[in-house]
């Protein structure tokens, strides 16, 4: 049958993207939060004592994530929601009434410029730290070293990931408010209940997004009793394939 | 063609369209007319798919809008002006919506100045001005080029030229051979646009008519819109004392 399909309606989601102002404003904003969080690092640990490790320096230099994944995690939310919200969706589904096909081509576009958000903003926060240490005695960490590239790798995976979490919340919630809301408590709430468990915290906390950015994801080696960098990433797109989905059931039930 | 069977949706216990079947046909414009919360609304979303009926179907040219391979080049809709991000330019509302369905760029600024709006296209669709979003809604709805057109209350919100402007394109659209539904709850201009009228109240067909026949009962139009809605209209005042 000749009509629309993924590919048309992909593009048509670029062009949406790219056209509201809160998109460049998020990225912007991930990236340069990133960059001076490392750098702060960075100069923070020039003069420290004893002489950081080049370890030390990256995984602390990482630290922007956590912000940028509020950043990135909203920018997910507003690709469903901010519809919702304008009416901009009768719009949307009318031009194209096969849902899925909508949602499928919000997680694509969306995906892909988080991802590539995402992976420049972690690199701006290993290049802040590593410009910042210049000239000091703290060991250089190159790319070129496996356990350098894969946390700045990594991060960027995480970020990506959590902006197609928010497009999932963004699906199912619809409203932008209660969407982002929603996010944050999911990102931040189950780090602090973990802690409640005290020594048996780990066993529960290697499956709770923050802790795997930070103890996992982020760092050169993974603190024990985690899973590793490639099984905590793979864990957050588990996460967001389960928000989708159930997104995706919600969108083709309800009325728009 | 526009086919409506037994068409109806409830929302909880209320019954907001009943069992509505109807045909509207093409080379006429075909007013839709009913007072406040009487279901010209909820129908529309139906027949787009933006709203599932509980029974019944709507069918554009004997299928269901889903089915549509191309759904802007078969029906164009004007469903409220306030359909778009108010953060993206009028330009990148058109041309988000034209790729989806395949539709050339050059179509878009075809459709632009059609409505009048070429001058601020690049203008963030939010700064417009009530009758500047209904125009774009009506760029929307061109926008496909399509053979049925479906617009609910089109003229809310535009200025006296404004309104004589939509009642001479939909008049010209159906001369064309085109379908085109429109509804209003304002009978004086639907007179003056429609050659046929599906009267509704309640959710449940009341009259298929035309003006013509409306206006020869003796009555004034109004008078007669009034006596067909009379035990149907939902929400109605007082004389203040």
């Amino acid at each position: 049958m000749s009509g629309y399909g993924l590919r048309q309606v992909t593009r048509m989601e670029r062009i949406k993207l790219r056209s509201v102002r809160s998109t460049w404003w998020l990225a912007i904003a991930a990236v340069v939060l990133m960059g001076a969080v490392g750098t702060g690092v960075g100069l923070g640990y020039r003069s420290h004592s004893p002489v950081a490790t080049a370890a030390q320096i990256l995984n602390n230099s990482l630290g922007g994530a956590i912000g940028a994944q509020l950043l990135l995690g909203a920018l997910g939310v507003l690709v469903v929601s901010g519809e919702y919200g304008t009416g901009m969706i009768r719009s949307t589904l009318a031009a194209v009434p096969r849902r899925r096909t909508v949602l499928a081509a919000k997680v694509a576009v969306c995906g892909a410029a988080a991802l590539l958000v995402g992976l420049v903003a972690s690199f701006a926060g290993y290049l802040g730290g590593q410009l910042a240490i210049r000239g000091t005695a703290i060991p250089a960490a190159s790319l070129g070293d496996a356990d350098i590239l894969r946390p700045v790798v990594l991060t960027g995976v995480y970020l990506g990931v959590t902006a197609l979490i928010g497009v999932g919340a963004g699906t199912i919630l619809r409203h932008s408010g209660a969407a982002i809301g929603t996010l944050f408590a999911l990102l931040f709430v189950p780090m602090i209940v973990a802690g409640l468990f005290g020594e048996d915290g780990v066993a529960v906390g290697r499956f709770i997004p923050l802790l795997m950015l930070l103890n996992s994801i982020a760092v050169t080696s993974p603190v024990p009793g985690l899973f590793s960098g490639w099984v905590s990433a793979l864990l957050m797109c588990a996460y967001a394939a389960v928000a989708i989905l159930i997104g995706g059931v919600l969108l083709r039930r309800r009325d728009a | 063609m526009i086919e409506l069977r037994e068409l109806t949706k409830r929302y909880g216990k209320r019954v907001a369209v009943d069992g509505l079947s109807l045909r509207v046909q093409p080379g006429v414009v075909t007013g839709f007319l009913g007072p406040n919360g009487s279901g010209k609304s909820t129908t529309m979303r139906m027949i787009l798919g933006l709203d599932a009926p509980d029974h019944g179907a709507a069918l554009i040219d004997g299928v269901r809008y889903a089915k549509l391979g191309w759904p802007l080049r078969a029906v164009g809709a004007l469903l409220d002006a306030g359909a778009f991000h108010p953060g993206r330019s009028a330009r990148a509302h058109l041309s988000a919506l034209a790729a989806s369905n395949d539709i050339p760029g050059s179509r878009v600024e075809q459709v632009l100045r059609v409505v009048g709006l070429s001058d601020v296209a690049a203008r963030r669709a939010g700064t417009y001005s009530l009758g500047m979003r209904q125009r774009l809604g009506v760029a929307v709805a061109l926008l496909g080029d399509p053979g049925v057109l479906l617009l609910d209350e089109p003229v809310n919100g535009l200025d006296p030229e404004g309104i004589r402007w939509i009642r001479d394109l939909l008049r010209g659209l159906a001369a064309e051979g085109r379908t085109v539904f429109v509804s209003s709850h304002l009978i004086a201009e639907m007179a003056l646009t429609a050659d046929r009228l599906v009267v509704i109240g309640r959710g449940r067909l009341l009259a298929e008519t035309t003006v013509a026949e409306l206006e020869s009962g003796g009555d004034s139009l109004e008078d007669a819109f009034f006596r067909l809605t009379s035990q149907d209209t939902d929400y109605r005042g007082v004389g203040a004392s």
